[in-house]
Parts: C-alpha cells; structure tokens; sequence
C-alpha cells in the first residue's frame, strides 16, 4: 500500500475515538466535540461507518431464549414514549367492560367506604420529592390538576385547577400508573379545591419517578372497578424528581 | 430474519421503535441481536457480563431511537457503536487490572472471526478485512486489539513495552493508510 496522507489532527482524534483507543477522559471531551461541532460529529460517524464492518464480520451468536423477555422487563421503567398510548390501550381495556361494571358497583361502594388503613410500624424511607401536572387529553395540552408528593408527610397534594360546576352526574377520580402499568384508585378530587391524600405504605412504592397520575370522570363514587378506569382519562401527567 | 433484512429495513424499523412500538424494537431485535451479542463476547469473553451488556444495548435504543438520524448513520452502525461502547466501558470498570494481559495477546491471531466468515464476506466487510490486511501485522494487531478491548494508548504501549508516542503513531498512520485504502 502506498504511503497515505496523514490526517488532520481533528480527524485523526475523530478516528481514534471511533477506533475506541481513547482514555474516559478523552472520550468524554470527543462527545462533547461531536455535541457542539457539527463537522466533527461528521468525521466521527464517518469513522465508525468505516470500522463497523470489523464488528458486523464476527460470527452471530444467538443470545439465549429469555433475552428478549429481560429486556421487554426493562423497558417499562424506562418508557419515554408519550403517556398516551397507556391511556390508549386502557380506554380499549375499559371499554368492553362497561357492563360489568353495575355488578361490581356496590363492591366499590363498600372499598371507598372503607376507613384508611393506619400504618404501624417503623417509619420506612418515603421515597424523594415528586410532582407532576396532569394536562388535558383532548385539543391543547393545558393543565387541569397539580400534584406534587411530599416524602416526609408521605402524602400526595393534588389541587384541581377546574372550574368548580353543578354537575352531580360526574366526578374526578385520581389514579395512579406506576411502571407496571396498572392503574391504582387514589380517591376522588373536588374541582376546585385542593386534597392531602395520605399514601398507605402498599402505595409508596408506586409513588416513583417515571409513574403516571391520571384522572378520569366517573359516576358519583368513582370507577365501579377498583383496577381501572370506567369513564374517560381527562387529564394525565408523570412524576418527576423536584 | 436476519439474513433478508436489508439496511433500508432496519431504518423503517427505527421509525417504528422512535415512535415507541415495542413490536418494531423486537423485530430489531430479532435482526440484529446475534451480531450484537457476538460483539459484546468478543469484547468481555464473559457470557454474564455480555448478557447485561446486551439488555442495556437495547434499552438504550428504545430510549435514544429519536436521536437516531438515517441521513448520517447506518442502523447497524449506530447500535454496534452503542453494543461496542457500552462494552468497552464495562470492561473499563473492571479496574486497570484489566489491561494488565500479556504482551503476547497481541500475538494470538483474532479467534473472533471465523474463517467462514471471511470466506463469505463481502461488500464493505470484505473491503475492510483486505484493508486491515495490507497493514503491517504489527499495526493491524493494534489497531483489531484496540477495536475489540477498548484500550487505551496507554495500555498497548504499557502491553507492548513500546513508548506510547510510538504506538499512536503507528495507529494513525494505520487509520490513515485505512482511510485511503477504503476510498480507493
């Protein structure tokens, strides 16, 4: 092979950090180049177009059978996708169950009627500060409730930022989603008005970074399931650390 | 799968997984976990660890699939970047004991690649493994050993008790006679 002009000293540390022969310190600073200078990001990706080829030549070796369902395990405490497809799939899910929902009615009566459980026992760590706004799911996204989590009262305060009306056919019911995906009843909010809601200890660990809060209008005494909404989503919104 | 899916396929599947549909990172998945995981053992020859590594490989690609640009990247290239650095900073972790191998690793031929598989190769594959090979074997061992360990100037150097403003020279100019070589 001939002898080949030599690189610039920019594409050479572009090379070298594709190549992977850079120390921590120096690969940090390469991706803060290729994050603020557009030509260097080029000349890197240049780079490992070119060396890629080494790793897709090795042989393919199958990863074992249960890899696919680790890695589906994984993914809902990671899921950035919109909220909406949640709220997607349990308006699916509550739609076909409608009519059992007059059977179960006096069930979920006697749960809301139950007194809140006092929790005994060593204070457990309540976990971090969080709050979310929950917006409105149809035309522009405005903010219809607040809610933030305060760890040393291990309680959620949600303020409703709707307008207090007479509608005695429908009330607000706050739930919460946390990573597996199915819903937790956390009571009713009045419009308008504000609700220190005490979390039991079963709760807290719903009560994380990542999890959904939603609301849903439902008939007077919420949602005749205690596992998921019956009436539309209106409002929904994630926890995130303060 | 694997074999019939064509880079074009695997861009439209990246669309798919941005928007966040988990049948489309499965299909990914499907077409592109053997080589990933092929090139996580190579680098941690640690099933165990490897396997991790690849949970986290694709976690990440959903995650960052909205940061993927077709227009300047290859699917299979941007995720065996993510398998290779995730990699490589596991086997970082592992302390500087780590580089401490001997000299003479440098001398043991790649197992990684077998020779089917260089048989069969072709295309840009192809091209690059007859690139690597009209280096001298010394830079072309460097330049593979760097590949696949993520070491550090420092480390080959220290590995082959050579100075290490040697062995960065050598490795440019093996890059640079890569460079020119592949553009022919």
């Amino acid at each position: 092979m001939s002898e080949a002009p030599e690189l610039s000293e920019s594409e050479a540390f572009a090379a070298e950090h594709a190549l992977g022969v850079l120390t921590s310190a120096e690969r940090r600073q390469a991706e803060a180049r290729m994050a603020s200078e557009p030509a260097f990001a080029a000349l890197v990706e240049a780079w490992r177009e070119r060396l890629t080829p080494m790793a897709t030549a090795l042989t393919a070796i199958a990863p074992p059978q249960n890899m696919w369902l680790r890695i589906e395990r994984s993914l809902a405490s990671n899921d950035n996708a919109p909220v909406q497809r949640m709220v997607r799939f349990w308006r699916g899910a509550t739609a076909g169950s409608l009519t059992l929902a007059a059977a179960s009615l006096a069930a979920a009566v006697m749960l809301a009627n139950r007194a809140p459980t006092v929790v005994q026992g060593p204070p457990a760590a309540g976990g971090s500060l969080l709050d979310a706004s929950l917006v409105s799911q149809s035309g522009a996204p405005v903010p219809l409730f607040v809610a933030a989590y305060d760890p040393t009262r291990k309680a959620l305060i949600v303020t409703s930022l709707v307008t207090p009306n007479n509608d005695p056919a429908h009330v607000h019911e706050l739930w919460v989603i946390p990573a597996d995906g199915k819903p937790r009843p956390l009571g009713i909010l009045e419009p308008g008005k504000t609700r220190v809601i005490p979390m039991s200890e079963k709760l807290l660990p719903s009560l994380a970074a990542g999890s959904a809060l939603a609301v849903s209008v439902e008939p007077p005494g919420g949602s005749p399931k205690i596992d998921a909404p019956s009436g539309p989503i209106t409002a929904v919104g994630k926890l995130a650390k303060i | 799968m694997a074999a019939a899916t064509t880079p074009e396929d695997l861009a439209a599947l990246m669309t798919r997984v941005a928007s966040g549909e988990r049948a489309a990172l499965r299909q990914l998945y499907e077409a592109t976990s053997a080589k990933l995981f092929a090139v996580c053992l190579r680098i941690l020859s640690d099933r165990e660890e490897s396997e991790d590594v690849l949970q986290e490989v694709y976690v990440t690609v959903w995650r960052r699939a909205d940061r993927f640009d077709g227009s300047r990247a290859s699917v299979m290239t941007w995720v065996s970047t993510i398998a290779r650095n995730r990699a490589i900073d596991r086997i970082r972790a592992r302390g500087p004991m780590a580089y401490a191998d001997q000299v003479e690793d440098l001398d043991i031929p790649d197992g990684g690649v077998s020779a089917e598989a260089l048989l069969v190769t072709a295309g840009e594959e192809g091209r690059l493994w007859d690139c690597l090979s009209e280096l001298d074997g010394r830079t072309e061992n460097v330049i593979r050993t760097a590949f696949f360990e993520g070491v550090t100037y420092e480390a080959l150097a220290r590995r082959m008790d050579t100075p290490l403003g040697t062995v960065k020279s050598w490795v440019r100019r093996g890059l640079a006679k890569l460079k020119g070589c592949l553009s022919q």
